[in-house]
Order: structure tokens, then sequence, then C-alpha cells
């Protein structure tokens, strides 16, 4: 696993301006796209599929310890209203639910390996060749790509994935640096089904938890 | 660290295989991937969909699906063979009644040529249970002996005491790698 990209060139903001436009967006488009894009490249609504995440979870295999764990409440997990899914928040914020921020503290960055779990409902299609490819930046350096598929997903399934992988080891000055730059390491998911972009989720990171400032 | 050794740095090209488990519902399939992988077992419920977890062990990557077993899911798991290296067949040993399902399901699974390349390992799961059939008895029960075109192998095991998945897992591993990186 490479750990740390070369420092990428920012490429002129028309490559990503080109990718949005475009009617369908594939994999090998955002993998070319070598910094955090600054808008969300689908809508909430090219999510046909009603896939919806409904549990993370980050743990240290070291330890056995939970150090992280977030999930929906089960009410929005019931899939047998699929008219509307109830989701109030998205009348507010169409983009709630995309964005995540998590806070750890320094000592996140030590860890060896670690074990990052998400969960996943689907709604009443089948899903073919469901696919992940997250990116993650510090300003615009690339820390780590996660590329994977999981292929295809039953229809009204709960599922699980669990990535256990050994944790990326980061200079010491860029791991102070990551520190001291709450936010600026950020991260973009995006999700296939069949080659094309139907969901786009951010989120950011601060390591600076329990420091006083 | 569960059963995770520790895991060396891989130089090499990453190895991968890709594990398929299935079996009957209630067999312990979701119980043996969580405690093959160090994780706490005590709120398991019923897999309405497909587990995965991706992990290094012995400088293989591996990448186990669990797909639930219950009989409204089981048309769905030819969804899932493309590309698999290793079948892992997970039998609740205790489950007297019905054994016959268990065998009728492993050996249409057995005809399919997706899986004609992966090698298959009988997880002859929950030793610990009282009444629990041997892997030996269920050897004959299973008539496994009848496999002729798979590398094939039983071993007991309980995944609630964690004893032998170990020894099952890198049977398998083995088996799987004899076959596919001896020309490296």
């Amino acid at each position: 696993m490479s750990v740390v990209s070369e420092q990428c060139k920012k490429l002129p903001n028309k490559l990503l301006e080109t990718i949005a436009n475009k009617k369908v967006i594939t994999p090998e488009d955002v993998l070319r796209i070598p910094y955090i894009t600054d808008t969300y490249l689908c809508s909430p609504d090219a999510n046909i599929f009603e896939i919806d995440f409904t549990k993370f979870k980050i743990r240290d295999l070291e330890s056995g310890a939970v150090l992280f764990e977030i999930a929906k409440p089960a009410s929005s997990e019931n899939a047998d209203d699929n008219t509307d899914k109830a989701d109030g928040e998205e009348a507010i914020d169409p983009n709630a639910g995309r964005f995540v921020r998590y806070q750890f503290t320094p000592q996140f960055l030590k860890l060896k390996m670690v074990g990052a779990t998400v969960e996943f409902t689907v709604g009443s299609r089948p899903v073919n060749r469901f696919r992940m490819i997250e990116r993650h930046f510090f300003r615009d350096k690339l820390l780590k790509t996660f590329d994977f598929e999981f292929g295809f997903c039953i229809p009204y399934s709960k599922n699980t994935c669990e990535h256990i992988y050994e944790f990326p080891s980061l200079p010491p000055d860029l791991v102070n640096e990551m520190i001291a730059s709450p936010f600026e390491t950020r991260s973009d998911s995006f999700y296939f089904v069949d080659d094309c972009l139907i969901m786009h989720n951010k989120a950011d990171y601060a390591y600076n938890g329990g420091i006083s400032t | 660290m569960g059963f995770l050794t520790v895991l060396r740095k891989m130089k090499q090209k990453e190895k991968e295989m890709r594990i398929l488990m299935l079996g009957l519902d209630n067999a312990g399939k979701t119980t043996i991937l969580k405690r093959f992988n160090g994780e706490r077992i005590d709120t398991i419920s019923p897999t309405l969909g497909f587990n995965i977890k991706t992990l290094e062990h012995r400088d293989y990557k591996l990448n186990m699906w669990d797909v639930g077993g219950q009989k409204s899911l089981r048309s769905y798991w030819r969804n899932y063979f493309e590309c698999t290296d290793g079948l892992i067949w997970v039998v609740d040993s205790a489950d007297k009644r019905r054994l016959d399902d268990c065998r009728a399901e492993l050996f249409t699974l057995l005809k399919e040529e997706r899986l004609a390349g992966a090698t298959l390992l009988v997880f002859a799961n929950k030793q610990d249970l009282p009444g629990a059939f041997s892997a030996t008895e269920l050897q004959e029960i299973l008539e496994l002996a009848k496999i002729k075109t798979h590398h094939w192998k039983i071993i007991w095991c309980s995944a609630v005491t964690g004893e032998n998945l170990l020894s099952g897992i890198d049977w398998l591993i083995d088996d799987i790698a004899a076959r596919i990186f001896t020309l490296d």
C-alpha cells in the first residue's frame, strides 16, 4: 500500500468543471482528481437505489478498543416505506448527511492497525457492482486511496464491510502539521453502481482533540 | 489482537484471495468471521445481506465474504461466486434435523461452474455444544467422500471458543496458494 503520493500539482479547475458537467461520472474520472473537490459531484437524488449508510465504526486491533462509533437511529433503518424515507433534515439542507466531521486526539495518528466498518442498507432494487472510492488528502497531498468493489447487493439488505489495515506510517513532520491544522485533512467518498456515480460524501478530520490551545 | 498474527509490511506484490463463506442460517458464519478478526461476538443478529472483512493474514490480502443463509437469501448466493478462490461451508454440527438440507445445498453449490476452481473447507462448527456430531460423523452424513471436483477438508471448530478456526483457515490458504501462486 502506498502511503503518501507525490505532491500533485494542482490541475486547472477546468478538470473538475469538465467532470462535474458530465452526465455519467465514472471511477476513472474521480481517480484523476488530484485534490479535494469543492462541490459535490452528484445531487442527493442520484442515489436512486436508496443506499443508506447506517453505521460507521473504527476499532484499534491491538487493544480491541472501539475508538469511534456512530449509528443512525434504528427508525431510519425501516425500509418498508420507500415513498419518502422521512428524512426531515433533507428539507432543511440537501447536503445534510453527506458530510461528517471527525475529531480525534493526536494518539489516533499513532495507531498501527485499525478496522474501519461501514454498515449500509439497500432499497427495493438490486444493486450491481457497488464500488467505493475514498480519497484522503491533507491539503493537496493525497494520503490514501481506498478502492473497493462490494459487487452485488440484495434488495432490502443490510450489509457491513470492515477494512482492517495497517495505518499509513506518516513522516513525523507531516503528522505534526496535521495535528496543528484541524480540518485540513479531508476525504471524498465516491460511490458507484455499474460505474456510475450515485453518491458523494465528504468528511474532514481534526487530530488536536484534548490539546489545550 | 485476536487471531491476527503480527503483520509484516508486505514488500512483494499483494497476493489477494477471495473467500466466500456460506451455509444454512444459524450455522455461525458471522460469528466465525468476527471471532477470526478479534471482534466481540455478543451481539450478532441474523445476516440479512453480507458481511465483508478485508484483512492481511500471512502476507495475503484476504477478502472474506459472509452472505446470509436464510432460505429467502440463498437464491442470491450465486451473485457472489465470481472469482472465489476458497469456499468455507459452515455447518451447525448440533442441528441434526437440517443436515439433509445442509448436504443438498452444499452439493448444489459444488455444481456451480464459477466455483469450479475453489478449494472447499467444511467447518464442523459448534463443537462446544453437547450432542454435536464430530467432524468424522459429519463427513459420513454429508457424504463428503463423493466430492471429486474440489480439494476439500472438514475441520471441527467452535466459533464461540475460537478453537481450530485458525488452523482451518490456514489449511484453506495453503491449498489456494499452492494452486494459484506456485508460479511466482
